[in-house]
């Protein structure tokens, strides 16, 4: 079962082409990295994707459904989107900020049920911020923040989570935290699409990569076919040196 | 449930001093014409300080509210226009005028991408000048008295209303209400909108939809409102920021409370406006003169 299709997908800033012709799936249950240089269009993808931005030539499936087609609420049962940066101008609560998530399923004036409150309780836990849920949000640190964030975005019961850049400006605690969150979830079948920078990250965390480079899809496949030296040295211009990792089977990169 | 008592007990206390207190000695004449100028107190307060917390959770700006948006003054400028063409005062008009202006300072702030929260704010208070030029200029041409134009622009809530003219008052406050209430549905989606753009279009919020309802819908209301009572400024910027410190940030509690509390300022400075000096002053002196500073102590955080 593919959760998502992409279909030659075309976009472009004004006459800025930021996505050229771009197909790919998702399989149900995969771990998939976007990576690829800055201005590559990852970003730009996964908005498309979350129909946060509107392709000029192209579709986007959702389990076999057109996205263009779909209610905003719809999409937001199916598909939680962690956006690079979120922004707090007002002072909630943890917990008011994670049952935000469960907006998709309410309609105005429609009081939480049962199955909402218990959402948002998993949701608290799975990502560990249950002992902050009556903290105030901006006395938060940013990893903190972050983490509850993904829990907002659990609380939507998604099939498929999408995070841009979710261990940008997190110290090594932290990025090490999210990323394990993500994989947890994803043993527990929700499959995880994730543009990282950090491709060292990338490598240890993803099953599958898609290396986008100038609006295109340059390569995909395992961490292990798609980071080599020449590659990295075609795409980044820059050597580098590639060796195992010492515990797990997947390559990691130094520079030289 | 202290603050609850606290803020209704304000309330009945700013009706009770306006009932009561002022120049004249009390008399059933009096009384009349002062309990209509206490309903329309409580609908002007209540309606301005509703819209500004309405617009300052879909802008994201603290310092957003239908005079700093210019949308009250155009609502101004289109009742003038209505006098001067028409011969009266027409909530149309007002209407007209008011998302004229709006849109028109929309336009400027999202000029080249990307709405600037200062430039918004710049826009507006520029317009809002240009429009009360516009109004002075077109009332004294029309060979309307300086106090009229004064009241439009400032805001004034000795309007007599008798038995020729109470039910369209009442159908106007009616309509509005039902408006107000109709924008309140909108509360989880000004929540989700204070986290960023991305954040509510991903949780499958229509931000566009959203925010031309709130747009139109505002400007309807602010029409009506400034037809009746003119254009009060800085209710709508102080109110919802106390608001939402007593009451916390969701809207779901800080519009209801906001109503409320607006109703109880603009009754306050209606009553501070009457005994301050033997002539009436228009209530907008009062509110400005307590609202400016406040908007000055914002801007700088």
């Amino acid at each position: 079962m593919k959760s998502i299709v992409v279909n030659t997908i075309s976009f472009a800033y004004n006459d800025d082409a930021v996505l050229k012709n771009i197909t790919l799936d998702i399989t149900e249950g995969d771990f998939v990295g976007i990576i690829g240089p800055n201005g590559a269009g990852k970003s730009t993808l996964l908005r498309i994707i979350c129909r946060i931005l509107h392709p000029q030539h192209g579709t986007v499936l959702l389990f076999g459904d057109d996205i263009a087609q779909m209610h905003g609420k719809q999409i937001a049962q199916y598909l939680a989107f962690v956006p690079q940066e979120t922004y707090f101008s007002l002072n909630f609560t943890v917990e008011d900020v994670v049952r935000m998530g469960r907006y998709p399923y309410l309609s105005p004036f429609q009081r939480e049920r049962c199955d909402d409150r218990d959402a948002v309780d998993r949701a608290l836990h799975a990502a560990h911020v249950d002992m902050f849920r009556h903290r105030q949000i901006n006395s938060l640190s940013s990893g903190e923040r972050q983490r509850v964030v993904i829990a907002r975005a659990l609380a939507q019961a998604p099939r498929i989570l999408i995070l841009d850049e979710p261990t940008s400006h997190l110290d090594l605690h932290h990025q090490h935290a999210i990323m394990e969150l993500l994989g947890n979830l994803n043993k527990e079948g929700m499959s995880i699409l994730v543009v990282n920078h950090d491709l060292n990250l990338a490598s240890l965390y993803c099953r599958r990569l898609i290396l986008l480079h100038e609006g295109s899809v340059f390569a995909q496949g395992t961490p292990g076919s798609i980071i080599n030296e020449q590659t990295l040295k075609q795409i980044y211009q820059t050597d580098v040196t590639i060796i195992q990792h010492p515990h797990k089977n997947v390559p990691q990169i130094f520079l030289k | 449930m202290n603050k609850y008592l606290i803020v209704t007990a304000l309330f009945v206390l700013a009706v009770i001093t306006g009932l009561l207190i002022g120049p004249a000695p009390l008399d059933s004449t009096i009384l009349q014409l002062r309990l209509s100028r206490v309903v329309l107190g409580i609908f002007a307060g209540g309606i301005m300080a509703f819209c500004g917390g309405i617009l300052q959770g879909l802008f994201g700006n603290p310092l957003v509210e239908p005079y700093t948006l210019g949308s009250a003054s155009g609502a101004a400028l289109g009742a003038a226009c209505g006098i001067l063409f028409v011969g009266i005062l027409n909530p149309l008009f007002a209407f007209l005028g008011s998302l004229g202006v709006g849109f028109f300072v929309y336009t400027i702030a999202r000029m080249e991408g990307g709405l600037l929260r200062d430039r918004l704010i710049l826009a507006g208070v520029v317009m809002s000048f240009l429009c009360s030029a516009l109004v002075m200029l077109i009332m004294v041409m029309g060979g309307r008295e300086l106090y009229e134009v004064l009241y439009l622009l400032m805001g004034y809530l000795g309007v007599i209303i008798d038995a020729s003219n109470r039910w369209y008052y009442i159908v106007l406050m009616v309509v509005s209400l039902g408006l107000v209430g109709f924008l309140y549905r909108y509360y989880r989606e000004l929540d989700i909108i204070s986290q960023g753009i991305e954040t509510a279009a991903g949780l499958g919020v229509n931000i566009e939809r959203l925010s031309l309802i709130i747009f139109v819908v505002t400007s309807l209301i602010i029409g009506i409102t400034v037809s009746m009572v003119g254009a009060i400024g800085f209710v709508g910027l102080v109110v919802p920021h106390i608001s939402k410190l007593l009451f916390g940030a969701k809207h779901l509690r800080s519009l209801p409370a906001s109503f409320l509390l607006g109703a109880t300022f603009l009754l306050f400075a209606d009553t501070l406006a009457r005994v301050l000096t033997v002539y009436e002053l228009p209530v907008g002196v009062v509110t400005s003169i307590v609202g400016v500073p406040f908007f000055i102590y914002l801007y700088r955080r």
